[in-house]
């Protein structure tokens, strides 16, 4: 996949899109590797496939919760942290995709959640791999291209 | 006049957000019918009318597009307006959508005051509350 730099922006522009109009977080590109307390992931298919996992510290996801639904921090459960994250990577997806070809059909899968902690860094796997910080809140988005044949 | 509207999306999250922000808009909503995907819609409408729907495209089980389908091929069902809201806004996405019978398309994210402008506009309500006709053909629908 050539044009990595045009196709960091384009994710990153997405992000940033969804984020304020959705979530009213405010995101700053950082490089610092985070800590993350839960993973989603979701595949996109069309003129090129691939697939995109977002990383998320309990307190972004709690910022989105409250945010997007007007929740007080102790109404938030782990099942509305999932359907934001979810819901956050399916718009993310879309937008992205559109903006890589608005003239063309893609499809995407249907998000996967994950309660997971873990190390997510510049040199992680992934093709593309973008860091956010918001207030001390860390967000970690991740792109693979997949090869021919996969 | 207020109407009764039907959220169809497989994301709580998102129904949610989409009734807060049709009541926030000052669109006049008698009542919200909430459903996970097509099927779910389908068992619905069985036994309780609604005006509007708005329909997310990827659902599992039966997605948005499917769910047209099966719309447009019930006699009473097919005359309701439907609004796809989606993030796969392709232009082609969004004519096979029209094709099937969608009247509407709002692409995720949304800002509040697209829903109800396009609430309105298909329903054919004008500000006043009065009901306008629509005299557009198909190829008249922005992208």
């Amino acid at each position: 996949m050539g044009n990595t730099k045009k196709i960091q922006e384009m994710l990153m522009n997405s992000i940033f899109d969804v984020f304020e109009k959705m979530f009213f977080v405010f995101l700053e590109p950082c490089d610092e590797e985070m800590k993350y307390d839960l993973a989603a992931s979701i595949e996109f298919s069309g003129p090129v496939k691939g697939n995109l996992r977002a990383y998320l510290s309990t307190g972004i996801a709690n910022s989105m919760v409250e945010n997007m639904l007007g929740l007080e921090t102790n109404e938030i459960t782990d099942k509305t942290r999932e359907d934001c994250a979810k819901e956050a990577l399916n718009m993310i997806a879309g937008s992205f995709v559109h903006k890589l070809d608005a003239g063309k059909v893609f499809d995407l899968s249907i998000p996967a959640y994950e309660k997971k902690a873990g190390r997510f860094g510049m040199e992680s796997p992934g093709n593309v791999n973008l860091l956010f910080d918001s207030d001390g809140m860390s967000l970690g988005v991740s792109m693979s291209f997949y090869t021919e044949g996969k | 006049m207020s109407f009764n509207v039907l959220i169809v999306d497989d994301s709580n999250a998102m129904r949610a957000v989409i009734k807060k922000v049709i009541g926030l808009s000052g669109f006049k909503m008698d009542s919200c019918l909430e459903a996970g995907n097509g099927r779910e819609a389908m068992e619905l409408l069985s036994d309780q009318w609604v005006d509007v729907i708005i329909s997310d495209i990827n659902m599992p089980e039966v997605n948005g597009l499917e769910f047209l389908d099966l719309l447009k091929e019930n006699e009473t069902l097919k005359e309701i307006p439907v609004i796809m809201i989606t993030t796969e806004a392709s232009e082609q996405r969004m004519q096979e959508a029209f094709d099937r019978g969608a009247k509407g398309f709002i692409k995720k994210p949304f800002l509040p005051e697209e829903i109800k402008r396009v609430l309105y506009e298909v329903i054919g309500v004008g500000s006043d509350g009065q009901y306008e006709e629509d005299t557009r053909d198909a190829d008249e629908f922005d992208f």
